[in-house]
């Protein structure tokens, strides 16, 4: 952003969808803005849309009229960017390297809704509008508006613009983020944050960096700068628990033994991996990476979860 | 440079993931380039040797001398290899510590103009080609070496590498076949194919297979199973069935996993690292899902086998040498002949130069007429589109 507009609500950012009644982003019933554009790559990633940060095109075949349509082959659309094979499959078919410069407008000629474009330019202000239809449920649940992604901090003006206005309006604010950025970019939203749901992926830097793109020291060194500068910010760290991953007692005690000194720090979650993002890679047009993962079993998480609980001086969670 | 006597510097690369017998398709152009007095050079691991020449102590572009060059199969590549090539989407790390992809196709045509490249040879296929197209469009004298295991390049009648696919495909085929004859069993053997079933239907005539499950025929399990019983109703108590990775099973049973993989379509969005012509964590898949379908409904036992990513080792077949070596040589012909944007095409017995316009976008899948199939039918495979 360039020209920053003087009024917040006229911010910008790329959204990728809103959405409202939530319950695993942050405390109570929260609407949820998911930003489009991610710093890492994971390889497990379950949203392959949030990605990255440019609207991009996606194809559900579910909903192609093939053939009888065609419009897909004729301009505006891109030269050999969509094409037939001969036999008897109906669907169009997509060259995902031609067809890679579409936008809204022609994508908007497909008259099924098979072409979808990810991805929209939306202000502040309109986020607001959205945000602010279910304010009493807030009120009731002790909700409120979850920036999740995507990564927030890759918009860092946006976030932080969006923060402040709920705040402004009496709306309890979460981020969810893997923090892999400028401690700036930290440093400007973190202060309209209530509580913050980082992700704490692998904790063996030389590993976090094959699966997910970096290494962490970064962003370890931002999580505990964050801790210590932003004492009445409640900080919940996760993992997203994958076998052969980082499902492992030596990761488990390595993020306990990394947030206890923070009594910021209240809660460490388990997220148990499941298949959610496999339909949305295939309408995307991008390679699953990892196919070959499991998902942890129900002993695995609980054993973890004793560990959790211990730490954190609880009794046993019920199931 | 080009010069006044018409002589030509050319680059070589070579698209994402290793084949055997790369070094033949390169054997060949240097040849055909050193005997027209062109130079020839190896951009190494695809483009990364020339958009990021300073990883490489050799600068990464090798000049290639027709007199001192190797042909030895066996030494791997002598471009190396990578596992992305889309200059178009390269993954970076910027300035701010963060993963994104950057288009740095403009980069590299400055690259190639920097070193006085004229044209670059090409050994690419499936998305490969439509990267080479993109390029192509922006100005890069191109021509494509077709290389496909799975032979699915559509204009040529063979891709470079195929046959050394079937070749160890039947061999490991025997072996499986032998092994489920010692164990009185059925094996289910996944074999290379996600879109074509050119290598389970030659190797399943072959080795004279129970049944061949192929891209190209929706198969329902139960009319796998009624055929397989028939033919072991006698003495015969084990089987053999082989898989395409790409077959469409209908009713693969209780295994409720999508059993073809999502290769469908590559994409420059990809996020993967192995986006060449496989991915190699989705072996398996298919054979587990028919394996453990057909033990539900036949009483014999079935063991699931994969050959998939083994394919990709060894040395070239004869066929694969000779062939690699022609098609490097037809593309310096091409060059020659003033032509590019072009795929050198094997069209028996001529040797064509088809428009990368025309060569993408299409599957070269076994078509409904083929005599594969009446040879399949006439030696008791099963292959499907019928009840059995
Ligand atoms: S325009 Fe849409 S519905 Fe029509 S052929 Fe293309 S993708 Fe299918």
């Amino acid at each position: 952003m360039t020209d920053k507009p003087k009024n917040i609500l006229d911010i910008t950012g790329t959204v990728l969808n809103i959405q409202r009644y939530c319950s695993h982003d942050g405390p109570g019933t929260r609407t949820t803005v998911f930003v489009k554009g991610c710093s890492l790559r994971c390889k497990w990633c379950g949203n392959p849309e949030s990605i990255r940060m440019k609207p991009e095109v996606s194809y559900d075949p579910n909903k192609c009229d093939g053939k009888k349509c065609s419009i897909c082959l004729k301009a505006p659309f891109p030269e050999g960017g969509f094409y037939f094979v001969e036999g008897d499959d109906s669907k169009v078919k997509v060259n995902w390297t031609l067809a890679a410069g579409i936008n809204q407008e022609i994508v908007s000629l497909c008259p099924t809704g098979a072409l979808e474009m990810f991805g929209k330019t939306m202000t502040v202000g309109e986020v607001m509008d959205e945000v602010e239809k279910d304010t009493s449920i807030y009120r009731n649940t002790g909700g409120g508006m979850t920036i999740s992604g995507g990564e927030v901090m890759l918009q860092p003006d946006f976030a932080a613009a969006l923060l402040q206005e709920a705040h402004n309006r009496g709306i309890n604010t979460a981020i969810e983020t893997a923090s892999n950025a400028p401690w700036s970019f930290l440093e400007k939203v973190l202060p309209h944050v209530d509580t913050m749901l980082h992700d704490i992926k692998l904790m063996n830097s030389e590993r976090h960096k094959k699966w997910t793109g970096v290494s962490n020291e970064r962003i370890l060194a931002n999580l505990k700068k964050a801790y210590e500068t932003f004492p009445d910010t409640d900080f919940i760290a996760r993992t997203p628990l994958i076998p052969g991953v980082n499902a492992d007692d030596e990761h488990m005690l390595g993020v306990l033994e990394f947030i206890k000194p923070h009594k910021n720090v209240i809660d460490y979650e388990l997220l148990p991996y499941h298949r959610f993002g496999l339909g949305k890679y295939d309408s995307l047009g991008v390679i699953y990476e990892l196919d070959d993962y499991k998902t942890p079993s129900d002993e695995v998480v609980k054993r973890f979860q004793t560990m959790i609980d211990k730490a954190f001086g609880r009794e046993l969670t019920t199931e | 440079m080009s010069t006044d006597t018409g002589q030509k510097r050319v680059a070589i690369m070579v698209g994402a993931g290793y084949i055997p017998g790369i070094n033949a398709v390169v054997a060949g152009a240097s040849l055909a380039a050193g005997k027209l007095g062109w130079e020839l050079l190896g951009i190494l691991d695809g483009f990364e040797g020339l958009l990021h020449p300073e990883k490489y102590p050799n600068g990464g572009l090798i000049p290639i001398d027709p007199q001192k060059f190797n042909i030895d199969p066996n030494t791997g590549s002598v471009l190396g290899q990578s596992s992305r090539i889309d200059p178009f989407n390269v993954r970076t790390i910027n300035e701010l510590g963060m993963v994104e992809e950057v288009d740095m196709s403009d980069e590299l045509l400055t690259r190639l103009k920097a070193e006085n490249i004229d044209a670059v040879i090409s050994i690419v296929g499936g998305r490969g080609l439509s990267i080479l197209y993109q390029l192509h469009k922006k100005g890069l004298n191109a021509v494509c070496v077709p290389r496909s295991i799975e032979n699915d390049i559509a204009s040529t009648s063979v891709a470079f590498g195929f046959n050394t696919a079937l070749t160890f495909t039947i061999e490991m085929l025997d072996r499986a076949r032998l092994a489920a004859k010692a164990a009185q069993k059925i094996a289910v053997v996944e074999v290379l194919g996600e879109e074509a079933g050119w290598i389970a239907l030659q190797a399943g005539i072959a080795v004279a297979a129970d049944a061949v499950l192929i891209p190209e025929i929706p198969v329902d399990l139960q009319h796998v199973v009624t055929h397989l019983k028939n033919k072991m109703s006698g003495k015969k108590s084990w089987g053999l069935v082989v898989v395409a990775q790409g077959a469409k099973i209908i009713n693969p049973g209780k295994t409720e996993e999508k059993v073809s993989t999502l290769k469908a379509s590559l994409s420059p969005l990809a996020t993967s690292d192995s986006n060449s012509e496989f991915v190699i964590h989705k072996s398996g898949q298919v054979a587990q899902a028919v394996a453990e379908g057909l033990q539900l409904r036949i009483a014999e036992e079935t063991f699931p086998m994969v050959i998939g990513p083994w394919v990709r080792g060894g040395t070239p077949s004869a066929v694969d040498r000779q062939l690699g070596v022609a098609y490097g040589a037809g593309a310096i012909q091409a060059l020659e002949a003033g032509r590019n944007g072009v795929m050198v095409a094997f069209v028996p017995p001529d040797v064509k130069f088809v428009p990368l316009a025309e060569a993408i976008n299409k599957v070269r899948t076994i078509p409904t007429g083929s005599m594969f199939f009446q040879v399949a039918d006439s030696l008791g495979i099963y292959v499907g589109n019928k009840e059995a």
